[in-house]
């Protein structure tokens, strides 16, 4: 399994060291990026191949809406004791408190978990997962889908998951060829 | 002990090893060996002697050989000096070298055993597909060659008193990504008359080049940019 590219983002650099040293540990996670403003780290998550952000939750009580949110699995770091709401509307969370462990455990579930949106342990796609498999290969963006398909660029996401987890496939070139092959789309339209 | 019924090898390296038992434990080093141009046959000398004769530092090569036989492994870097960050980045261009000229052809050769076997449209698919992978690998070579190792051998000749370590932050996630699709488009998408020993022949090299480009990544991340941080820490001081 590819290890996961990891960015920090929190109020302090002890927190966002401590949580690097507990995933480095783990040996499943490249912690990449670390820093204290989001402002520092977001313009810089798509050029260094991020896959997963753990952010405090005090950040984001204030932070402005980031586009480069919505492609990337994000983690809350509840540091206050007012932010437990913030976590709380999290999928995933972590407080100062988890063990570590458990820390390893959320983190690598939140990279590797299927999504909630299509339960089915099967292997097949989903007639949704096809839709977005074949607009994947036609080169739109998470963006573009989730315009075409009338639904949340946060759905996409999910649905993007659950096609890398049931083909084995992440890149859009390989998703592409896939496509392809198993007659869900004509070259033509390529 | 029997060590043909090991399951976990417990040679020790250190340089005394015979090289022999080194690559009897750990046969992932062989690859080492043939990027170097390392001469077989060993006889019976030691991981110290072959360094000796061939002018590698024997410390660091056995970092090479631990960060080739454990992913995991993060070396410690404080009693290397200059001379390491060469024969560090020396090191990793005879790895592309390596990719480029042996195991890249390789995987191009069962690709081409595979094809033969598929449509025309499952052949122009893939085939464009690998072209494709080539020519990102390959630039993504030239640009570390360009933009990294010619950078710090250039800091280094020039006394510059610094050089930009965020040069060496970047992704490798997507060769990484595609390495792993090709895997997988091998095991599910070949057409169902695709003989399997082909199939695995090609999925063996394609894991064995996977692998050894994540050693690769590390050796850069864990290794040559520690070094280059710590020289130029000193320099500054």
């Amino acid at each position: 399994m590819r290890r996961y590219r990891v960015a920090i983002v929190a109020t302090s650099a002890i927190i966002t060291e401590g949580i690097a040293t507990i995933l480095r540990r783990g040996g499943e996670a490249d912690v990449v990026l670390m820093g204290e403003a989001l402002s520092d780290i977001v313009p810089r998550l798509r050029s260094a191949d991020i896959d997963l952000l753990i952010v405090d939750t005090a950040l984001l009580r204030t932070a402005e809406p980031h586009e480069e949110l919505d492609d990337i699995i994000v983690v809350g770091l509840q540091t206050s004791l007012y932010d437990g709401d913030i976590a709380r509307r999290m999928a995933h969370a972590i407080t100062l408190y988890t063990p570590e462990e458990e820390i390893q455990r959320i983190v690598t579930e939140a990279a590797e978990a299927p999504s909630q949106v299509s339960p089915q342990e099967s292997h097949e796609l989903s007639d949704r997962e096809r839709d977005v498999l074949i607009l994947v290969a036609k080169g739109l963006t998470n963006k573009e889908i989730a315009s075409e398909l009338n639904i949340s660029p946060h759905t996409v996401i999910s649905h993007r998951k659950n096609i890398v987890h049931k083909t084995g496939i992440r890149s859009v070139a390989g998703l592409t060829v896939y496509a392809v092959l198993n007659k869900l789309i004509d070259s033509e339209q390529l | 002990m029997n060590k043909i019924y090991d399951n976990v090898s417990h040679a020790v390296i250190e340089p005394d090893i015979k090289l022999f038992e080194l690559i009897d434990a750990h046969p992932s080093v062989v690859s080492i060996f043939a990027r170097l141009n390392i001469t077989l046959p060993f006889g019976d000398i030691s991981l110290r002697e072959m360094c000796d004769r061939d002018n590698h530092d024997v410390e660091l090569f056995m970092v090479l050989c631990k960060m080739h036989i454990d992913a995991a492994y993060r070396p410690e870097i404080a009693s290397f000096g200059e001379r390491a960050i060469a024969d560090v980045v020396g090191y990793l261009r005879a790895s592309h070298r390596y990719y480029t000229s042996y195991m890249l052809p390789h995987v191009a050769r069962h690709l081409d055993d595979i094809l033969a076997k598929c449509d025309a449209l499952s052949q122009r698919v893939l085939r464009s597909f690998y072209d494709d992978y080539m020519r990102y690998v390959l630039a993504h070579f030239e640009e570390e060659e360009r933009n990294i190792f010619a950078v710090i051998e250039n800091s280094k000749y020039s006394n510059s008193t610094s050089c930009d370590c965020s040069i060496m932050e970047r992704p490798h996630g997507d060769i990484d990504d595609r390495t792993n699709d090709m895997a997988s488009l091998i095991i599910k998408s070949l057409p169902e008359h695709v003989p399997t020993p082909l199939r695995c022949d090609m999925l063996k090299d394609i894991y064995a080049l996977r692998d050894d480009l994540r050693t690769h990544t590390n050796i850069e991340t864990y290794l040559l940019r520690p070094l280059v941080e710590s020289l130029t820490k000193q320099t500054k001081q």
